[in-house]
């Protein structure tokens, strides 16, 4: 007797169970014989049924056939389904072609659509890079499209906010001193106006729409007015360069990007806080010596103070201290330095008048900061 | 693959657990976390991977692992084993409101094609995979995502889902419209399909969305009334600490008067 090979099934149709009822298939010549356990339960001619790609990913081979006006259905298990292709008639065999095409380009449709969607997913992230890689120049068109307006109530909250954070000094010799040097520095400019906060840092810093804020520590630390009035230059050529701005719209953006990209919306709040910690790029830094040199020479001032004064902070030995705060926003490294003498070197001699300001009486007046 | 024929109660109504009774030397599966109580003799033993004892090897583990990683499930599965010498039972509860329902692999062909979490515990030897959706729509649109679970062996195995759960039978070729989401499993010889819902009209003033799965005999299929994540939109929506609207307290006049009235006036 030759044995002949036999395939696992299920039957679903009359007289089966509601899950499919196991059958063995055997091919003899052209008839499908299908077994339950022992019972041959039918036996069908090859051309008799109708074969599909059925089930869970089209994974499965159904054997269609009507009996009686009643549909019956073998399936078969993917690997089961691989070796009866291989064994049936090519009566059948032809007709199981268009089945594994099926198969097949589900298969494919799922590899694309997961490349797709994957491609998807990671657009975002691509979009993310190229705005960081590109954050400088979106900034700069960002900013200036920022209305006068819109910069003075950010000069207005940075003002809130150090009001609410320290106190402001409004009278004695150190605000007049500040009010005097900042009139000169200002040459009938209205917008800019000068505050000082009772702060032990040596810092000081400008906002968006041209407000000024000197701390105590720097008045302590500097030896004459020419120095703050350097300083001060600086800082207000940062703000007329709208560098605080660009930066700030920059880290906003990103973060902000950061936010969309991630989904959390929360974070958004309270970027503008950051203003005063804002590093800004060696171009930013030779950019406003420049333009406060420039300033200093035109209210005639002497402008080595600026200079004097950051290599003196630099120059000062920091025993264990922290640098001063001023100095980690604004690093006087020795090529700034350089292009600070330079610059200075270049300028034509403008007549100097003295700022007329009694400095001892100024430090006396601030007195020793409290620790 | 050697199973082992466990015996079960269900216990509850909507909130569900069962307890399976293992002879000596016999052991369960379960789903990390969904153990309830145990007896003594009962040893718990937590191994990587899926517990069905084919796989061989660190690779084959790491494999299960990583699949059980991709369902959602937890990388580690708890075998209970009887180490004692009468039959002793352990309890698993379902973890939110629904049924538990037994099945017997053996019965089904082997394997069952279910949502992903939807898998409570089973007969040690059962073995847990996962399952890709290969049509794009149906992972899309089709409210069970792109991984589903495949449970392999011909052992009982316990699988839940949220509300009632209901089996159909479905004929050669009988369809069945289902909500997107209340797919809970189904025979792998059943097509998993999408529908587009039809009328523009009713797909956005229907409330039904815009697709229905579309199930197509033959083969046995379970439905969710409830899925979970419906609900947990009910309970935020109606919670005035995540924002929603405490409507059902109402007001004085509603909630007090009226429903005190109400209320009292009926056990008088």
């Amino acid at each position: 007797m030759v044995t002949r090979a036999e395939y696992a099934a299920r039957h679903f149709g009359p007289g089966s169970a509601d899950a499919g009822s196991p059958v063995v298939l055997t091919w003899r010549e052209q008839w499908l014989v299908v077994r339950r356990g022992e019972d041959v339960i039918h036996t069908l001619r090859a051309v008799e049924v109708e074969p599909a790609a059925k089930g869970f990913n089209n994974a499965q081979l159904a054997l269609e056939w009507f009996a009686d006006e009643v549909r019956h259905m073998l399936i078969l298990d993917g690997p089961v389904a691989l070796a009866f292709r291989q064994a049936c008639p090519p009566a059948l065999q032809h007709r199981l072609q268009p089945v594994a095409a099926a198969q097949q380009s589900t298969e494919r449709r799922f590899r694309w659509g997961i490349v797709v969607l994957a491609f998807l997913a990671l657009l975002p992230l691509a979009a993310l890079g190229l705005a960081i890689a590109f954050a400088d120049p979106l900034a700069a068109w960002a900013v200036d499209r920022i209305p006068p307006g819109v910069e003075a109530k950010i000069g207005e909250s940075v003002l809130a906010q150090t009001q609410a954070e320290s106190k402001l000094i409004t009278e004695g010799p150190a605000y007049e001193a500040v009010q005097a040097i900042g009139r000169r520095l200002a040459g009938g400019e209205e917008n800019l106006r000068f505050f000082v906060a009772d702060r032990p840092e040596v810092n000081a810093f400008a906002a968006p729409g041209g407000v000024v804020v000197i701390q105590a520590g720097l008045l302590r630390r500097a030896d004459s007015p020419e120095e703050v009035a350097g300083v001060l230059a600086h800082e207000i050529a940062h703000v007329e360069l709208r560098h605080g701005l660009r930066q700030m719209v920059k880290a906003a953006g990103v973060r902000m990007l950061f936010a969309l990209v991630l989904g959390d919306y929360g974070q958004m709040a309270g970027w503008g806080a950051q203003l005063t910690e804002l590093k800004f790029s060696r171009d930013a830094e030779r950019e406003a010596d420049a333009r406060g040199l420039a300033r200093l020479a035109r209210a005639e001032i002497d402008p080595a103070g600026l200079g004097r004064f950051f290599a003196k902070l630099e120059a000062t030995p920091s025993a264990g201290a922290a640098l001063p705060a001023v100095l980690s926003t604004h690093p006087a490294t020795a090529e700034r330095m350089a292009a600070l003498e330079a610059a200075l070197a270049q300028m034509p001699p403008a007549t100097i008048q003295p700022l007329a300001i009694d400095w001892a009486a100024v430090r006396a007046a601030l007195g020793e900061p409290q620790t | 693959m050697a199973m082992d024929v466990v015996d079960y109660e269900v216990f509850g109504n909507e909130m569900q657990y069962v307890e399976v009774e293992l002879d000596p030397g016999e052991a369960a599966v379960g789903e990390a976390g969904a153990m309830m109580y145990m007896q003594d003799g009962i040893e718990m033993d937590t191994v990587f991977g899926d517990g069905s004892a084919q796989q061989g090897g660190f690779f084959g583990k790491l494999m299960g692992a990583g699949k059980r990683l991709i369902t959602g499930e937890s990388l580690f599965t708890t075998v209970f084993h009887n180490e004692g010498n009468g039959k002793r039972r352990v309890a698993f509860a379902a973890p939110y409101p629904g049924k538990i329902v037994p099945l017997d692999l053996g019965d089904l062909g082997g394997t069952l094609i279910c949502q992903k979490d939807a898998f409570l515990c089973a007969a040690k030897g059962v073995s847990l995979g996962i399952a890709f959706q290969k049509k794009i729509g149906v992972g899309l649109f089709g409210g069970e995502g792109f991984i589903m679970q495949k449970l392999d062996g011909d052992g009982l195995a316990f699988i839940h889902a949220g509300g009632t759960l209901k089996e159909l039978a479905l004929a050669p070729g009988q369809t069945l419209r289902v909500d997107t989401g209340c797919v809970v499993a189904f025979q792998p010889s059943v097509d998993f399909d999408i529908q587009f819902a039809g009328k523009i009209k009713t797909a956005l003033f229907g409330g039904e969305g815009l697709f229905f799965a579309v199930l197509r005999g033959p083969g046995k299929v379970w439905l969710q009334s409830l899925p979970l994540s419906r609900m947990a939109d009910r309970i935020v929506r109606a919670s005035p600490a995540a924002g929603g609207r405490s409507r059902e307290e109402g007001s004085m006049l509603g909630g007090l008067a009226l429903g005190g009235l109400l209320g009292g006036g009926s056990d008088e």
